[in-house]
């Protein structure tokens, strides 16, 4: 269930993996390391600025069973959100 | 529901080709498969102790002409060495790297010792075969 932009910018994540300037797979390695340390129900936020990436999460989190929240662009990066 | 199985048979021992089965490795830690990675006849040399480490000992297998434009491009995206995929794989899931014995002995390496400290065991043929065929996913690269 995705949130609207302007939900998803007044979050306060429990966990912020910035991943800008590390190439696929990175990034999702990141992620899946972080949602190990946080607890369900918290809510992640990671930033990147591969374009993969921004494909693969999402779709990587629902086959795990986490929610996906929704991404923010910004300029030149986004932002993705995630709720174990 | 128990993980997925991958069987990863390295025939390589390119540059080019490593690193791109430690970024399909990544994928599949990423997604919780139990990894058994057999490295066969060109790769053995890679694996050894003093080379692991050190991928100016490697050639490419397409585009050698281009080496420095590739590892150029490899730098410009912080793409880390092939090793660490594999080291960061094993740290991150479950992997399991065996070395073919032939493969090590035709490339001077005897005993485990000889290979890079994240190798595990080394095998027979009969093994890896019996993992493929277990296996979700079979890639030979």
């Amino acid at each position: 269930m995705a949130l609207t932009p302007e939900e998803l910018k007044n979050i306060q994540a429990d966990k912020v993996v910035d991943a800008r300037g590390t190439a696929c797979p990175g990034p999702l390695l990141a992620a899946k390391k972080a949602i190990g340390e946080i607890d369900k129900g918290q809510i992640m936020e990671i930033l990147s600025s591969d374009e993969g990436t921004k494909r693969d999460v999402p779709k990587w989190a629902q086959k795990k069973g986490y929610e996906y929240l929704g991404t923010i662009e910004e300029d030149g990066y986004f932002r993705i959100f995630l709720k174990k | 529901m128990e993980n997925k199985k991958l069987c990863m048979a390295l025939f390589t021992g390119s540059l080019d080709k490593l690193t791109a089965a430690g970024v399909v490795l990544s994928g599949a830690i990423a997604d919780d498969y139990e990894v058994d990675i057999f490295v066969l006849l060109q790769g053995a040399r890679a694996f050894l102790k003093n080379i692991a480490d050190n991928p100016d000992k490697l050639y490419l297998a397409e585009n050698q002409p281009l080496r420095k434009e590739f590892e150029q491009g490899l730098k410009k995206n912080n793409v880390q060495p092939w090793i660490e995929f594999f080291r960061q794989a094993k740290q991150m899931g479950n992997v399991k790297i065996h070395i073919c014995g032939l493969a090590g002995k035709i490339w001077g390496g005897e005993k485990i010792d000889d290979f890079v400290e994240i190798a595990d065991d080394i095998v027979g043929i009969n093994e890896y075969i019996t993992k493929a065929q277990e296996a979700d996913l079979h890639l030979f690269i």
